[in-house]
């Protein structure tokens, strides 16, 4: 019986692009569903209101949200919808996700992450495990991103660098700010060996794309020129160029319909018209982004999936990940310095780009046992204006400030200096307390039951960031820069969001299989970020759109490879 | 949140229930805010950002305007604007209880002294927090949002803003919504 579509994709973001380009491109037809409107480069501008303090790119959270859950200080979780706390939830929806928005830090996952429970053993109170495939299985992966995504940077040798197909970067790294080369020589002097950061973001025209316009407003702002690396201007382009895929923007997938068999026989979705519809396919891939994902997974039970697709195992939802670690800045005052520096300091666009690797993995001297620690970047406070000066208006003990104390404070930070910030990753480590359900009783405009997530944390991860922060503070010290503070936060990001699908051997204790297909549901993949069972101490996107292609290749196996044209 | 939170440690025995309003006619008003309320929130934002020579203030921005304007967005947080709508009945029932006389009434002396109290208090404090907050909007955000006119406030923190600017079609409110 013919189908309407070989493949049919749930998303359109990191997991998304790259299985709809395969596929599209290897002569299948392929649809991407996407819930929010398809925005291009000529709809995006550096409007700091409406990029960044209305909800442009996300739902209105009346329409649509979470329920996040958090311990209160008796360790009783307290429920909260995000409509009523305001902490938005959502990420981006538009075609390509919110890769349109990332700022496109691409880091590799390195050896070490893909065997955590066998190199560095168990984590008490938490479900570390190893990882189904090797870094090799995904280095070629990873090599594939650099080149059709465009990832921009410099290879330098340094204690943990992860092994490479390439000597370099198919893209010398983009401009950099001249304090690159100032925390280059600090680093040094402190023994440790800065980085280049790579970048998802174009040098110069190249793959159909323009050039980064460096206009200092990166992270949190859609691309007009189609330098960064979404996966809309990136790969969803080209693969609707093929003529096999269409994109249906403003289509929200509501339920994955199985038969008897436990297969997959339609998806059914809300169209941009808000009428129910239907379609069909030979292979469906869902990229959600990994709430989301189990959120549909959840909701779609089937007579051989009671309690939701492909979740017999009950691991659809858990073992959610974040991101850990902190961050911290200091001030680099004018003042002092001559009118070359000053001049150097206040260049704007370019990029700070600078990373520390050199806890990546590390010898405790407390324990001396190997643990995993993470990566430190280094970057200016973001260029938006209204809340760098909304930043001013607390003093250091956090009591609010106005009048001309307020005006001159705002004033002294535009003008006297630069902030220099950090961030540090680190392992999340998975927890049984971070999970997604379904809530019992909150639902969308469509009445749909919304994620439930909990949102509970391994206090370990919170000691690695008092652990890494330091030492960021050292080489922000070092540059001279004064009013050095850091925070370390359980709070999660929620953009940077992975598992609750983890793949691995058995069906017992994983969702999916190492192909990232479910095992109950041969027709049936997740390609975005839910597949990790563990995180790494990177930002997950690089390593989403690796393993996206990654699947790819295999669903393009399953459906007979190649077509001839 | 209610009016005792917002005044709690001051005494409540003399609040009268509605203070005197300003006289009906020429004083503006805008969308959402009535006469009084326009001009007292615009005597409180001059307060919290004051005009100087050289460095714009609330009065230089149209920051009430701005702010009548964030206050009639019908995707505006509800609890949000009535939160800020209220606090102007609260804030006048303290001037009127500590100095007989409504806010717009008072001195900038016994104004900061109001403004001060119920800075102390959790739910002055984030009151006084929003509107310095939506005033920075109106100080830096686009022009084409009606604040910022000719971009002194960028101009005055000698504060590039990104490109490409925003257009009438992309502006919030009119690219179409997710």
């Amino acid at each position: 019986m013919s189908k309407d579509f070989d493949v049919c994709v749930i998303g359109s973001g990191a997991g998304g692009g790259p299985v709809a380009l395969t596929l599209a491109e290897a002569g299948y037809s392929v649809v991407v569903l996407e819930k929010g409107p398809w925005l291009r480069e000529a709809d995006f501008c550096k409007d700091e209101i409406a990029a960044c303090r209305r909800s442009t790119y996300t739902p209105n959270l009346r329409d649509e949200r979470h329920v996040l859950e958090q311990q209160d200080d008796d360790g009783a979780w307290q429920a909260e919808s995000t409509l009523q706390s305001g902490w938005d939830f959502w990420n981006g929806n538009m075609v390509g996700g919110a890769t349109n928005l990332m700022s496109g830090f691409f880091h590799r996952m390195k050896p070490v992450d893909f065997r955590l429970r066998s190199e560095l053993g168990p984590v008490e109170g938490g479900n570390v495990v190893d990882w189904p495939i090797e870094y090799a299985d995904l280095e070629p992966y990873y090599d594939r991103v650099e080149r059709r995504l465009g990832v921009s940077g410099r290879v330098v040798a340094h204690p943990q660098q992860e092994p490479r197909s390439s000597p370099d970067f198919p893209f010398p790294p983009t401009a950099e700010h001249p304090v690159s080369a100032r925390i280059d020589r600090a680093c040094r002097e402190l023994g440790y060996h800065p980085l280049p950061v790579p970048r998802a973001i174009l040098p110069f025209p190249a793959l159909g794309r323009l050039g980064c316009a460096y206009t200092d407003y990166c992270g949190s702002y859609g691309c007009s020129t189609g330098a960064k690396g979404s996966s809309r201007a990136a790969l969803l382009d080209q693969a609707v160029r093929t003529g096999r895929c269409t994109v249906r923007p403003r289509s929200m997938a509501t339920r994955l319909a199985s038969d008897q068999q436990g297969r997959v026989e339609a998806l059914e979705y809300l169209g941009d018209d808000g009428r129910r519809r239907r379609l069909d396919a030979r292979v469906y891939v869902v990229a959600c982004q990994a709430i989301e994902t189990a959120r549909l997974l959840l909701m779609s039970p089937g007579p051989r999936h009671p309690r939701g697709l492909a979740n017999g195992s009950g691991q659809v939802g858990r073992n959610l990940l974040f991101s850990s670690g902190g961050a911290g800045g200091g001030d680099l005052r004018y003042a002092g310095l001559d009118p070359v520096e000053v001049a150097g300091l206040k260049t704007r666009g370019v990029f700070v780009n600078r990373a520390l690797q050199d806890w990546y993995l590390f010898t405790d001297p407390r324990t001396g046992a190997r643990t995993k620690g993470g990566t430190i970047e280094f970057l200016f406070r973001h260029s938006n204006a209204i809340a760098q000066a909304d930043a001013q208006k607390r003093d250091p003990e956090g009591n609010l400030i106005w009048g001309k104390p307020l005006k001159d404070r705002i004033k002294g930070y535009f003008t006297e200096g630069r902030h220099l910030r950090f961030e540090v990753f680190s392992d999340w480590t998975p927890v049984d307390d971070c999970h997604v359900t379904l809530d019992p009783e909150e639902r969308d405009r469509w009445g749909l039951p919304v994620a439930r997530v909990r949102l509970g944390y391994h206090p370990r991860d919170l000691e690695l960031g008092r652990r890494l922060a330091p030492r960021a503070a050292e080489v922000l010290e070092r540059l001279g820069a004064v009013n050095v503070a850091w925070g370390v936060s359980p709070a999660p990001p929620q953009n940077l969001v992975a598992g609750g699908c983890r793949f691995g051997r058995d069906p017992a204790t994983s969702v999916l299989d190492p192909h990232c297909r479910a095992h109950e549901a041969d027709n049936l993949y997740v390609s975005d970020g839910s597949f990790m069972p563990t995180g790494g101490s990177v930002p997950y996107t690089w390593t989403i759109y690796a393993n996206a292609f990654r699947v790819a290749d295999r669903i393009l196996a399953d459906l007979g490879g190649v077509r001839a044209a | 949140m209610n009016r005792r939170d917002f005044l709690r440690g001051t005494s409540l025995a003399a609040l009268s229930a509605a203070a005197p309003r300003a006289g009906t006619g020429t004083e503006p008003r805008g969308q959402v805010l009535d006469a009084h309320g326009w001009q007292t929130l615009a005597l409180v934002q001059d307060h919290l950002l004051p005009s100087e020579p050289g460095a714009p203030g609330s009065s230089d921005i149209d920051a009430i305007g701005y702010l009548d304007r964030v206050l009639a967005d019908p995707d505006m947080d509800p609890e949000t604007k009535t939160f800020v709508l209220q606090g102007v009945g609260w804030l006048d029932d303290l001037a009127m209880e500590q100095a007989g006389r409504p806010f717009a009434e008072l001195d900038p002396g016994p104004r900061e002294d109001l403004l001060r109290g119920i800075g102390e208090r959790p739910a002055g404090e984030r009151w006084l927090s929003i509107l310095i907050g939506y005033t920075l909007e109106a100080l830096l955000g686009d022009p084409l949002y009606g604040g910022n006119p000719g971009g002194i406030g960028w101009a005055w923190l000698e504060h590039d803003p990104g490109r490409p600017r925003p257009t009438p079609e992309t502006l919030y409110g009119r690219l179409g919504k997710v």
